[in-house]
């Protein structure tokens, strides 16, 4: 069952996937969404395995049009959607048939939308993953008047009661607006800050706009400060890595990080709050909060929970209106 | 973990552990790591996702909502001991020949190397040229081979305000380490020259050349040589 979305306005609108995992062991980025719950809800919300290729739109708007009926859902930052001028929720499954525009306008809130469309999209791979990487130039971002190939070959749940709010997903959507909390463990080289390491917990740090899927920079009044000025010898920093290069910022590493290097880790950001890294905008205040790795391991497993616990009602919804095939079972892909 | 086990297990947020090679020896720390980040690879762990072994630390990286450090640190206890710490990492190690244009535009540290090791330029490309390199790790950006510094009487700063562009090609100086850039990037490193040959194709498998394991070695070109060689593919040399 072949089709394609005729793309009308795209622009930061990229292809991607949770990521990259065989790159790492080459010397490439994880990369992928930097929001992975709100990925991952979208492709549940249409069936689709998690780790399904979906759209990753950054700040701006996105409008499509599908030649054959499909299910989608956005999820992730705060726009309007509207199907041929209808409003119709976020985190919800929405029918739009062929032909149908389809508009993401006016983010409100967060930096990146999520839309995923039953069946996924036909997008190149390299390792095994379609994630960008701006590095080594591979990825593809959208553009007007292209068109991207439906991977579907099953049709679509169509009914019209999704997209009403008919059935209660009971998904949680992340909270967007004000101050961000981001909590943060030890990291390995904590000692190498001295006593300056708990500056990151007591005043608030602002998002420079010079921030990016590689890493962010956050400056604020008083940042801790490097006291060990040995040259270390590369090795592997994790995704989340809170570093103090030269400067006055804080960096911090995101899924788009170089996989080596050679400054000292202070912290590490727990991957529950990566999500909420990979929404919060230029100028942005946020609060980290210092939390042990036992909570941080409880808040994932919570995470995977609300996740697993959507999966089973999306799975119900279907089946309740006659559609069990098209969904792809518990997949966490 | 046991008292004796010649490897350093760190935490690296809840979803990652470093383990350190501490057997005493640079060769065995190394083929420790990359010998234990095979065995996670092949072994499929649950919840295993990525390891990064680079010259002495392998990082592994885990899904914290299917496993946890306690499971992941027991495993590496139960790993290491298991290892074959004098096997090389591979049976069929490959050579590559490297040219190089040293100085000049493409090599814009060489000069500033040669004032930190009071060395002159030309001690400077004799001394990088002079080792044959082992292949450590492939690292950022894009599958750089991550080597051993050549000997130089002092290790090698970072600049202290990284470039925002190194072109593809770079040949590069750091601490105790050398490389080549595969890939443009943002970088620290000393540049002291360029190869014309490419080293990273999206279309090959793999992406590039060389594995951990390998061996290399950097000549000097002349212009008109890298004028010759431009845009052709770093190979490995023929087995004989």
């Amino acid at each position: 069952m072949t089709g394609r979305l005729t793309i009308h306005e795209a622009s930061l609108a990229m292809v991607t996937d949770l990521g990259r995992t065989r790159g790492p062991q080459f010397g490439l980025p994880l990369n992928g969404a930097l929001d992975q719950y709100s990925a991952r809800a979208a492709n549940i919300l249409v069936g689709n395995a998690e780790g399904d290729p979906l759209i990753e739109l950054t700040l701006f708007d996105l409008a499509f049009t599908p030649d054959r009926d499909v299910l989608i859902a956005a999820t992730g930052a705060e726009m309007t959607l509207e199907v041929d001028g209808a409003p119709l929720p976020q985190w919800e499954p929405v029918p739009v048939r062929a032909g149908q525009r389809v508009e993401l306008r006016g983010m409100s809130a967060g930096m990146r939308c999520y839309v995923a469309v039953h069946g996924s999209v036909e997008v190149p791979h390299l390792l095994g993953s379609c994630a960008p990487d701006t590095v080594v130039g591979f990825g593809h971002a959208l553009s007007a008047d292209e068109h991207l190939e439906l991977a579907g070959t099953t049709p679509s749940p169509m009914s019209p009661y999704l997209g009403i709010s008919l059935f209660n997903l009971g998904i949680c959507p992340p909270c967007l607006d004000g101050t961000a909390v981001v909590d943060v463990v030890d990291g390995p080289e904590i000692e190498e800050f001295g006593g300056t390491a708990h500056r990151l917990f007591r005043r608030p740090f602002e998002v420079s706009p010079r921030s990016n899927h590689i890493g962010l920079r956050l400056g604020g009044p008083e940042v801790p400060v490097r006291t060990s000025t040995e040259e270390k010898i590369s090795r592997g920093v994790p995704v989340g890595a809170v570093e103090v290069p030269p400067g006055d910022e804080l960096l911090i590493l995101h899924r788009g990080r170089g996989v080596t290097a050679g400054y000292p880790v202070l912290g590490v950001v727990t991957s529950t709050s990566l999500d909420t890294l990979g929404q919060v905008r230029p100028g942005q205040s946020v609060v980290f909060r210092h939390v042990d790795a036992t909570q941080a391991r409880s808040d994932v497993r919570a995470w995977r929970k609300a996740l697993d616990a959507l999966r089973n009602r999306v799975t119900t919804a279907f089946s309740s209106l006659g559609f069990d095939d098209g969904v792809t079972p518990n997949q966490r892909g | 973990m046991s008292p004796t086990l010649p490897a350093e297990i760190s935490t690296a947020g809840e979803s990652a552990v470093r383990v350190t090679g501490r057997t005493g020896d640079r060769e065995r720390d190394w083929r420790l790591v990359h010998q234990l980040a095979r065995r996670f690879t092949r072994a499929e762990v649950p919840g295993f996702t990525v390891a990064i072994p680079t010259y002495e630390s392998v990082l592994l990286e885990f899904d914290a909502a299917l496993t946890g450090h306690e499971e992941i640190i027991a495993l590496i206890a139960e790993t290491v001991p298991a290892l074959d710490l004098d096997a090389p990492l591979h049976e069929d190690p490959r050579h590559f020949r490297v040219p190089v244009l040293y100085g000049g535009e493409g090599g814009p540290d060489l000069e500033r190397v040669a004032e930190i090791t009071g060395l002159s330029a030309e001690e400077v490309i004799a001394a990088h040229c002079a080792p044959t390199y082992t292949v450590r790790c492939l690292g950022a950006p894009g599958g750089s081979p991550m080597l051993d510094g050549p000997a130089l009487p002092v290790a090698i700063p970072r600049l202290a305000s990284p470039r925002t562009h190194v072109p593809q090609g770079a040949v590069s100086l750091a601490g105790r380490q050398a490389t080549i850039t595969p890939a443009a990037a943002p970088g620290g490193w000393c540049v002291i020259g360029r190869t014309p040959l490419t080293v990273l194709d999206l279309d090959a498998e793999p992406l590039v050349p060389y594995r951990p394991g390998d061996t290399l070695r950097f000549e000097p070109a002349s212009a008109r040589e890298v004028e010759r060689l431009a845009g052709g593919r770093l190979t490995p040399e023929e087995a004989r």
